[in-house]
């Protein structure tokens, strides 16, 4: 068994091609779509119509949101934003009404005018309270607002709450999704095309004459498998350190248990790689199919875009014998929901179990020929 | 040291290897020669212990193989018809390789490695990679693993397939020099007939997996005893006179390349001028017709009424 490892290992170090192209792809697409992507904010263009306005409570107040990033441009220059589709919805801010143009209509449009019409009932609510005190000063009017605004931060009780597209949210982030999502994805491939040599020995008679030496046939399963497991494994943990130390991506404090949670769907991969290669007959079918098979993982098991925004049952149901499916809920549990161990057993154990029933069947069908 | 009993491999109905009864004494150079399809990489399979039979039984030394096949994989040799190599690795490296999982180390291994490259003529080229080898020298490699464990039986697939006819010549050679020197047994598989005639102590002939024949060269070639094979050659063969032969009832079997019609007839059948007046008929300027010294080939087309590379 440790001469094949020593084989695979020498065939890595002078052909080691594939493990950076796919760790090259899963590094680039992970940066492309989730760093530089990063901002959960939705952008809207925004006209100020009266320059008074820039100096007003409505300004800080539209600026200090967190869920939508204002972009201040010329009227013309939204319309056209809209008419191409750029932005779903632009602001026209006044001194004493605003306007919301709809490019698409979307609940957006509604959070986006509910702000802005937040925005203006606080800046005239101030103005009210001002007015009503009779204050001839400006600096009596300053210190007013002051107190106001200090009795305001010390309220008698506080309401908490979080958008869904705010970055203070913990249901969506596009660094993690695509990060876990491209990983498990290339590494697909990466250990798809390390176990397809078994396929390739067999056809070659490479199999046949290690068969015939003293090696026993299981040591000749497992010694793929381990070298398959080492460079699929290898790969996502590159990744992952590079994201921790190279780019500082913070795992929320779980990126070694990250390292060891990933395990499970490594091994997963392994077995269905295994199947398929069983399956196939030659490496053109090979090259057909997993393509296929993994891109489909990938649509339906939450790594292009949220396991959520899928809504056909029957994509739902697929997606429960993916271990694609598992391998994100395990990450994300981990890494976004701050799920314990505990809490991840279930699709750990469902991964192990996909793995165990898919190495059974595969050997079973590739050993049909073999004593 | 190696029997197969009523050997017999079916794929649903079909019969890749029928009945096959053979010996293998120590220290012979068996041929097994056989069309494409005739059965003899199944039978080799069969007999090597990698496919279960349908059917019929295995012996090595008196014991069947097919429930412990150990004893003999210990002691045989395989070279398959594919190269059968790690391309990525050098001849070094693959030998290291095959040379380990024989459980060879150390000393002993390098010792085996030196000896192998020595015979197979790859000394100077160890350390190139084998995907920048030339045809002949993977083949030359090819042999070379099946030789490292210093086994006592090689079976060898076809192993001259696609190379050049140097290559081909030191492979032969070195086939010879193993039993001679080393009194290896060979078991050698082939569909050119001039190879298996110039190895071969004895031959089997398969074909569409049955044995039709086997014996020594002389007691194969004694099977056309009762006939002759005349051989007639033109410039241009038109099919008025093909077509004459193949009609003509003292004619047993015929085979026809571009400028040559080899045919049989019985010994005491002169068909000579029959053959001259053929050809006047059919307008056919005829080069030279004359009687040729049988070989395996004419006793395969004999048996079969087809040519061996059909």
């Amino acid at each position: 068994m440790i001469g094949i490892l020593f084989a695979k290992a020498r065939q890595f170090i002078r052909n080691p091609w594939t493990f950076l192209i796919f760790t090259g792809m899963s590094i680039g697409f992970a940066l492309i779509m989730g760093i530089t992507g990063g901002s959960n904010a939705i952008r809207v263009p925004v006209t100020i119509v009266d320059e008074h306005l820039r100096d007003t409570t409505i300004m800080s107040e539209l600026k200090a949101s967190t869920s939508f990033d204002l972009q201040e441009m010329k009227k013309e220059e939204m319309l056209k934003h809209l008419k191409n589709g750029k932005a779903e919805v632009g602001v026209i801010l006044k001194e004493e009404n605003y306007q919301v143009i709809v490019g698409v209509d979307s609940v957006r449009v509604r959070m986006v005018e509910n702000m802005v019409r937040q925005a203006y009932i606080h800046y005239y609510q101030q103005q009210n309270i001002v007015d009503a005190a009779n204050m001839v000063s400006n600096k009596q009017k300053d210190l007013l607002l002051y107190d106001m605004e200090e009795s305001m931060n010390d309220p008698v009780f506080t309401v908490d709450s979080k958008g869904f597209t705010s970055s203070d949210a913990v249901v969506y982030n596009p660094t993690f999704q695509v990060l876990f999502g491209f990983s498990l994805f290339f590494v697909i491939y990466t250990i798809a095309y390390n176990v397809l040599p078994i396929l390739t020995e067999k056809n070659e008679g490479l199999w046949d004459r290690i068969i015939l030496s003293p090696v026993k046939k299981w040591e000749m399963y497992v010694a793929n498998m381990l070298y398959s497991f080492f460079e699929g494994y290898l790969q996502v943990l590159v990744i992952f350190l590079l994201f921790r130390y190279g780019f500082g991506v913070n795992f929320n404090g779980r990126f070694y248990d990250t390292l060891l949670l990933i395990i499970p769907y490594v091994f997963a991969v392994i077995a269905l790689a295994l199947l398929i290669t069983a399956l196939v007959k030659n490496v053109q079918q090979f090259n057909a199919i997993l393509p296929i098979i993994a891109v489909s993982m990938a649509m339906i098991g939450g790594a292009y875009w949220p396991i959520e925004i899928v809504e056909s049952n029957a994509l739902i149901a697929l997606s429960k014998i993916n271990p694609l499916t598992y391998g994100m809920e395990i990450l994300n549990g981990a890494v976004v929901y701050n799920y314990s161990i505990q809490h991840l057993l279930y699709p750990i154990s469902i991964l192990i179990l996909m793995g165990v029933v898919m190495i059974g069947i595969g050997i079973h069908l590739m050993e049909r020929r073999h004593i | 040291m190696l029997e197969l009993v009523d050997l017999t491999k079916r794929f649903k109905q079909q019969y890749a290897v029928k009945n096959l009864n053979m010996f293998i004494e120590k220290g012979e150079i068996i041929g097994l020669l056989g069309p494409n399809g005739a059965g003899k990489s199944t039978a080799i399979s069969m007999m090597s212990s990698l496919v279960e039979p349908t059917a019929g039984d295995v012996r090595f030394n008196n014991n069947s193989i097919l429930k412990k096949p150990a004893q003999l994989r210990k002691v045989t040799g395989i070279v398959p018809q594919e190269i059968a190599l790690y391309n990525d690795l050098t001849a070094e490296e693959n030998l290291q390789f095959f040379g380990r999982i024989y459980r060879l180390k150390g000393a002993e291994l390098k010792r085996r490695m030196d000896e192998v490259l020595d015979l197979i003529g790859l000394k100077d080229r160890r350390k190139d990679i084998v995907k920048k080898y030339s045809g002949g020298m993977k083949r030359r490699l090819n042999i070379g693993v099946a030789l490292l464990h210093d086994p006592e039986l090689i079976i060898m697939d076809e192993p001259t397939v696609g190379i050049d006819p140097q290559s081909r010549n030191y492979i032969l050679e070195t086939v010879k020099r193993l039993n001679a020197e080393r009194n290896i047994t060979v078991l050698y598989t082939s569909h050119y007939m001039e190879e298996v005639e110039f190895l071969c102590d004895r031959i089997y002939i398969m074909d569409k997996g049955n044995l039709i024949a086997s014996g020594t060269k002389d007691d194969i070639k004694r099977i056309l005893s009762a006939e002759k094979t005349i051989s007639i050659k033109a410039d241009r063969l038109n099919e008025a006179f093909i077509k004459e032969i193949k009609e003509h009832p003292l004619v047993n079997n015929i085979q026809v390349e571009e400028k040559e019609i080899t045919i049989m007839v019985a010994k005491e059948v002169n068909i000579f001028s029959t053959l001259i007046k053929m050809a006047e008929d059919a307008s056919l300027e005829l080069s030279s017709v004359a009687i040729k010294t049988p070989t395996l080939e004419d006793v395969f087309l004999h048996l079969t009424g087809r040519a061996l590379r059909d």
